[in-house]
């Protein structure tokens, strides 16, 4: 596995896959974005993005506010739709499969590719157990054992050992760094292939950073991780590879530098880059 | 100039290894971190303990003192003897409401021209405001408590609550004053029950999905569906009444009826409890319908499974303040239950009933003393029935605390009533009050 980021030619004819999900469901997937561009009504605020997230590694977006890195995250899992007036153009291919194809819903892909916001948000009305069973219940597929999943899914979370005793109680009654974890276990109990991550602790103290942290590498084996991040030393503790956006004055953003995080933090090629994540930057 | 990526500096100021091994580390430290930082009680010298300071005892610069409740009261009086001496040896008036009217514009006169000579003409100002402010918040709950008393004290003495509760008007007889015993008010409590509960059973089901469609779908339609619920609720609840007389009975569609008369409450029903749910669902935070539908949920389950639960406690709210709207509306069940002596729960569909509100409208002119207070008794009972459903309300308004059980009242719930609920950001102020 080659770091070969930024990626500019995509072989269809190489990835013959059919994204059919239940087969490969619960595999990590790769997500292959190229050429894609956003807008808000007329104004275009983001700009030819090839970007290509590697399976099974963290991948963190990085760059100053407003450049566009959540609405490339919520383009891949298709929630940059669900804005009104937004557009889109590009492809972006989960395996192989271009999400954005004919046929393909938008709640199947969501299904593959979980999200986690930057503010935590269990849903207040259901217990602990009943956020993590959510998806599920939204899919109307019902596990084999339920008790088993919401022990596992909470275990990757990192939350099982604090909730086991109150697995009834309500998901507002968490603190905000445990919440944020439960949204976690709530988005891996459905089996993603990809898990999107929007400054998931910017909201958080630094020891429930940690333990996300220390979360995001141990799921990081089984889905792929996404996760926009400012902090810079957070980037470089979970990344493996790392992409730094960049909008200059009234232009949409791009993708100024991409590839292994050691690369970008330690020996970067583009002098915006090296002012950034040396803090010589906005 | 490398930067130093193997060290990462936590923001805690915590040094700690960068790379996989940052979590490792600061699972070990958790553990030692005790004896480092905070050494055990006994090795710390005590300082001496300060002897006791005396506080000094506190003041209020602003508070309202023993001189000011003594320009009131002097005020008050001076007023009512002026104008007693000028209302009645004066200029011979009369008039319990001039002589009030008067009396109180003389004590805030007085209470100026007082605090201005004692004080200063800027605070006597301040005071006047003051004193007009609290007096008109008064005379509201005054009057509210004057018709809440004034009702019981019409209806309770003369109750006979084993017939009140069971019995109809059949069997009154006009040329007994004294038949109490023979008469109650049970046909226009089944009737009012039957009425107000088929409303409720249509009414809101298309309240909540019209405000579900506000809220939730933005269509292109929605301001002209939001506009026209606004002016629905501005009709007067008459012609509520003469619409459906007009539209079904007047065709021979309907009868009079209870069934009519549900009709007539819907039209008013809705317009209100779509208002007031709309409101509910608009403070359920746009986060948990993005969680939802990023979990791969269609938007009818993010609506059905998300939003609605959320709002819950807030939508039984918004249900029982319409109840509690309807039940005594009178207009326009003129017209469509007509009202009837006899109790005919049957009759639903096809035959007059009584109601609460008709008893009262009906009977109150009459000439026997038996039916006046049997029309105040039904007013008492209705009285009752509004202030149950609103401490129902209330009670549903309170979130739910940690345990899920509804957690004690709080001075700002009024508040709470007033936003109709908001579940999720009192859920999390818990911690910070
Ligand atoms: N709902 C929206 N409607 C219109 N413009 C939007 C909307 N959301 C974002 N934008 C614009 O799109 C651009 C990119 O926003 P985006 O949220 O992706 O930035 P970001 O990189 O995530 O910033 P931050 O680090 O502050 O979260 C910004 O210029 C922003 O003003
Ligand atoms: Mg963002």
């Amino acid at each position: 596995m080659t770091a070969t980021l930024p990626s500019t030619s995509l072989d269809d004819a190489e990835h013959p896959q059919v994204f059919t999900g239940t087969p490969s469901a619960g595999e990590p997937g790769q997500v292959d974005a190229h050429d894609v561009c956003a807008w808000f009504g007329d104004r275009l605020v983001l700009e030819t993005v090839d970007l290509v997230m590697e399976k099974s590694k963290v991948t963190a977006l990085i760059g100053p506010s407003g450049c566009g890195k959540s609405t490339f995250l919520r383009i891949i899992n298709r929630m940059h739709e669900v804005v009104p007036g937004a557009q889109l153009a590009g492809s972006v291919k989960l395996d192989g499969v271009d999400i954005y194809g004919p046929g393909q819903r938008a709640m199947e892909t969501r299904r593959h590719i979980g999200m986690v916001f930057q503010k935590p948000n269990p849903f207040p009305a259901m217990t602990i157990a009943e956020n993590v069973l959510a998806g599920l219940k939204f899919s109307r597929t019902s596990p084999a054992n339920k008790d088993d999943l919401i022990e596992e899914s909470l275990t990757k979370g990192g939350l099982w050992n604090e909730v086991k005793d109150r697995l009834g109680e309500l998901g507002g009654a968490l603190s905000g760094g445990q919440q944020q974890r439960l949204c976690i276990a709530r988005s891996l109990a459905v089996k993603p292939r990809v898990l999107l991550m929007d400054e998931p602790c910017s909201a958080l103290d630094p020891t429930s950073t940690l333990r996300i942290e220390q979360t995001i590498k141990e799921i990081a084996s089984e889905v792929t991780v996404v996760i926009v991040t400012h902090n810079m030393q957070q980037a470089q503790r979970v990344s493996d590879y790392c992409a730094f956006f960049l909008a200059e004055e009234n232009q949409p953003g791009r993708v100024i530098e991409a590839g292994r995080t050691t690369t970008i933090f330690g020996s970067p090629t583009d002098q915006r880059t090296f002012d950034y994540v040396n803090g010589q930057f906005g | 100039m490398t930067p130093e990526t193997t060290t990462a500096i936590v923001a805690d100021g915590v040094l700690s290894a960068g790379g996989q091994d940052s979590v490792g580390t600061f699972e070990h430290r958790k553990g030692g971190e005790t004896s480092d930082i905070m050494p055990p009680d006994a090795a710390t010298p005590q300082p001496p303990p300060l002897p006791p300071r005396r506080l000094p005892s506190p003041i209020r610069p602003s508070a309202f003192g023993a001189q000011d409740v003594l320009i009131l009261v002097a005020a008050a009086m001076s007023s009512l003897c002026l104008v007693w001496v000028v209302f009645y040896q004066l200029t011979s008036l009369s008039g319990g409401v001039g002589f009030l009217v008067c009396w109180y514009v003389g004590f805030v006169v007085l209470t100026w021209i007082a605090t201005a000579q004692v004080i200063e003409r800027q605070v006597a100002t301040d005071r006047v405001v003051a004193v007009i402010v609290v007096s008109a918040a008064l005379l509201i709950v005054a009057i509210v408590v004057f018709i809440v008393l004034w009702v019981c004290y019409k209806a309770i003495p003369s109750i006979h609550w084993g017939s009140l509760f069971t019995k109809d008007q059949k069997s009154f007889v006009v040329t007994d004053p004294h038949a109490l015993d023979q008469v109650g008010v049970v046909h226009a409590i089944i009737g009012t029950f039957e009425q107000v509960l088929v409303a409720v059973l249509i009414g809101v089901p298309f309240a909540v999905a019209t405000a579900v469609y506000l809220n939730e779908v933005k269509g292109w339609g929605v301001k002209t569906v939001r506009t026209v619920v606004t002016a629905m609720s501005g009709t007067p609840s008459v012609v509520a009444g003469i619409f459906i007389y007009s539209m079904l009975i007047l065709t021979h569609v309907l009868t009079y009826s209870g069934f009519a008369a549900s009709l007539a409450l819907v039209v008013i029903l809705l317009p209100s409890v779509t208002r007031v749910v709309e409101e509910v669902l608009r403070v359920v935070p746009s986060g948990l319908r993005e969680a939802s539908l990023a979990l791969g949920a269609p938007e009818w389950r993010t609506v059905w499974s998300v939003v609605l639960p959320t709002a819950r406690s807030g939508v039984v709210t918004a249900v029982l303040l319409g109840i509690a709207r309807i039940v005594g509306e009178t207009a326009p069940l003129l017209f469509t239950a007509f009202g009837s002596q006899v109790m005919n729960w049957k009759g639903y569909f096809n035959h007059d009933q009584g109601a609460l509100p008709l008893v009262i409208f009906s009977d109150v002119r009459q000439a026997q003393p038996v039916l006046i207070n049997l029309a105040f008794q039904a007013a008492f009972v209705l009285m009752a029935i509004v202030l149950v459903l609103f401490v129902l309300a209330r009670i549903f308004s309170r979130p739910k605390g940690k345990n899920g059980k509804r957690r004690k009242a709080r001075p700002d719930d009024d508040d709470l009533m007033a936003r109709m609920f908001v579940p999720i950001p009192i859920e999390q102020n818990e911690e910070t009050r």
